[in-house]
């Protein structure tokens, strides 16, 4: 070849001098959006000034099994065509990391002479240079058959390993610019399901409340869950959830579970169906090998009696006052393995003692080789006696992180205090002593949002207003209201879609209190108004109706999101 | 089993309600008057065996009256029930509808 100074500026636009072409190369590189194309457009430039009969490029596939043909140039397009990752002379340079040079391909043993059979080309002469980036080997460039039928020289060479360079660099810059925006994706996504995570855990927890839990993940989502509510007849539905697995599909199968507890457990009343029904849903949409350990279960503040069910998860601990805990082993397997699973509702009264779950988080807390184990976290259940049960929950955690274990895990911890729940419930009716309105709950059910329920609820109400001392037309009178105040429930705050409606009927020293709840968005009690009686259209009637037969009917306020809570007062004449 | 019976007596239609009317079975009531408004004779509703009635069921009531009276026909209760009454009272109905005593004086009544 002859000296680069002297020769001229080619007519197709391709600069001739060597450096100039690759300092072209890298500004257009720099400047494209398209990669593929400015690929083959550099190869095209690459042939005409090397003065070859054909040229192409070769990356690995995500495997790094394969070199897959991304750009052609030449009278074959072999665009497409693959060469395992080693066999052939393309294969060989990405494999050495070495440039080729190949005098006669037929001679070579590593030619890979099937693609000539394919095309018809022959291939006399190969220059192939790698093309990576550090380490990491992504692919080659190889040019073919000088046109004037010399061998391939140093020039060749060196020109070739430039054009590899920048290509290299160019391809595996548009590469990680790729995996940026995926990754800003994924970020949202990830963002968006812990915030769809925070919404599934009990919104604030009460400091006074007899049940608390605490979460502590270890990444922005969580495969771990808690939830607590408390049930229109006092009763609390407590679960906790550890989804196997990591990342945002353990996260979504976790919002999944936990939504399905915040639904199934306002209506189901026994554990061990519950979980049954649970298990079922997940198997029917899990992803295969995902699963979750669960505990689901009941505890009623005012006896202490506590009725769960476990699917697989760490066994709670029972802890009473001066005494070792006592662990409550059960051997149903975790939710999502088999569809047919058995659940078995385990019973025990806690007279005063505290109910601690938690999640493989805690007691595979670690201190270099050492364990914390669930004896650990029983020494621990008394740090901070006597504050607040949550106040209790975070130092246990804090304590642990400031004596420097460590947890590869989410931490979740639920526990139930009965002694402060002996407290408040006594309280609580120490209150309602003072007060006249003390009243003894009679009976509780939640049944769907569903006209065809009406004829079903009020044999229990007629029954209970009976019981309460009314006469045949005051009992009627509050069949009236009860049914026109689910109806309203029906139409306006669940218009006419499917929802639960729970109902609590509480016997007082002169009357009845009938409590009635749905869990759609919140009513604003200033546009229920009764109508107009002048006005003979339907609409307001029944709430003019609840008016009239009942002695006060107020919502009670609740938190946004946790639906309406209607209260009506019936007294005896 | 709400619309117990559609007959024809003295060229009344009448209808005979039974059982709980409610926001489930009002919607049965409400098809049965307006579809006997076809035959334009006055209508009787007789509500001897109804228990239970509730907005759901007195908004039916009031629009089959409305249909009847806007093509010149009337409609009438026969036989309110104690329960039944209570609600018309309460919805201050009681006024708006004829009431009759019993099936016999609904029949003698002078066609208005």
């Amino acid at each position: 070849m002859s000296s680069p100074a002297s020769q001229p500026i080619d007519p197709t636009g391709t600069p001739t001098d060597p450096l100039e072409f690759a300092a072209a190369l890298s500004r257009s590189f720099a400047q494209t959006q398209d990669i593929d194309a400015t690929v083959r457009e550099a190869l095209g430039k690459i042939v005409t000034l090397m003065q070859v009969e054909a040229g192409a490029i070769f990356l690995l596939d995500e495997m790094r099994a394969n070199l897959v043909c991304r750009a052609s140039v030449g009278p074959v397009d072999i665009t497409g065509l693959t060469v395992p990752n080693g066999s052939g002379i393309v294969g060989r340079a990405v494999m050495e990391d070495s440039i080729q040079v190949v005098e006669q391909a037929y001679e070579d043993q590593h030619f890979f002479a099937e693609a000539d059979r394919k095309t018809g080309f022959v291939t006399r002469s190969i220059l192939c240079a790698p093309m990576s980036v550090g380490q990491n080997a992504i692919g080659a460039v190889e040019v073919l058959n000088k046109r004037d039928g010399k061998p391939f020289n140093t020039e060749d060479q060196n020109l070739l390993r430039l054009v590899a360079a920048s290509s290299a660099l160019a391809i595996s810059n548009a590469r990680m610019a790729d995996r940026l925006v995926a990754q800003e994706r994924l970020q949202r996504e990830v963002e968006l399901a812990a915030e769809i995570q925070r919404h599934l855990l009990p919104a604030e927890e009460d400091e006074n409340s007899p049940i608390c839990g605490l979460v502590r993940p270890i990444q922005e989502v969580s495969g771990d869950f808690y939830d607590h509510f408390e049930l229109p007849d006092g009763t609390i539905a407590f679960a906790i959830g550890d989804v196997s697995g990591k990342g945002l599909n353990a996260s979504l199968l976790m919002s999944q579970t936990a939504s399905l507890f915040r639904c199934l457990g306002k209506t189901v009343r026994d554990p061990a169906r519950l979980m049954a029904i649970l298990n079922r849903e997940i198997c029917a949409t899990v992803s295969r090998g995902m699963f979750v350990t669960m505990i689901s279960g009941l505890y009623d503040p005012a006896t202490g009696h506590v009725r769960f069910a476990n699917a697989g998860h760490i066994p709670p601990l029972l802890r009473r006052p001066n005494q070792r805990s006592i662990e409550m082993p059960a051997d149903s397997p975790p939710l999502g393995i088999l569809p047919g699973s058995k659940y078995e509702t385990e019973e025990v009264d806690l007279n005063g003692a505290q109910f601690v779950l938690c999640t493989d988080g805690v007691t595979e807390f670690r201190f270099g080789d050492e364990e914390l184990g669930t004896q650990g976290l029983d020494l621990l259940i008394d740090t901070a006696r006597g504050k607040p049960l949550l106040q209790r929950l975070n130092a246990v955690v804090d304590e642990l992180q400031r004596a420097g274990w460590r947890s590869r895990d989410d931490l979740t911890l639920l526990a139930i205090d009965d002694a402060m729940a002996a407290r408040t419930v006594e309280q609580r009716a120490e209150s309602e002593r003072a007060q006249p309105d003390s009243s003894d709950f009679l009976f509780g059910l939640s049944f769907p949002a569903d006209p065809k329920r009406l004829k079903l609820v009020r044999p229990a109400i007629r029954a209970a207003a009976e019981a309460c001392g009314f006469d045949e037309n005051e009992t009627d009178d509050v069949l009236l209201a009860a049914g026109e105040a689910i109806e309203n429930i029906i139409v306006h705050a669940y218009g006419n879609r499917r929802g639960e409606i729970a109902l609590a009927v509480h016997r007082m020293a002169d009357g009845l209190m009938l409590r009635i709840r749905d869990f759609a968005p919140n009513v604003d009690p200033a546009k229920i108004q009764p109508r107009k009686l002048e006005d003979v259209r339907p609409g307001g009637l029944g709430t003019h109706f609840i008016r009239a037969v009942m002695d006060d009917a107020s919502f009670i306020p609740l938190p946004d999101g946790e639906g309406n809570l209607l209260e009506l007062v019936k007294r005896k004449r | 089993m709400t619309v117990a019976s559609i007959t024809e007596q003295s060229g009344r239609t009448v209808i005979a309600l039974s059982g709980e009317i409610d926001m489930e079975e009002a919607p049965k009531v409400r098809r049965a008057l307006l579809d006997s408004m076809k035959q334009k004779r006055d209508i009787l509703v007789d509500l001897a065996q109804v228990t239970y009635i509730d907005s759901s069921g007195i908004a039916s009531l009031i629009e089959g009256l409305q249909a009847a009276r806007k093509q010149k026909n009337d409609l009438a209760l026969v036989s309110v029930s104690q329960r039944a009454r209570r609600v018309l009272e309460l919805a201050r109905l009681d006024k708006v509808f004829t009431i009759h005593a019993d099936m016999a004086t609904a029949l003698a009544a002078a066609k208005s």
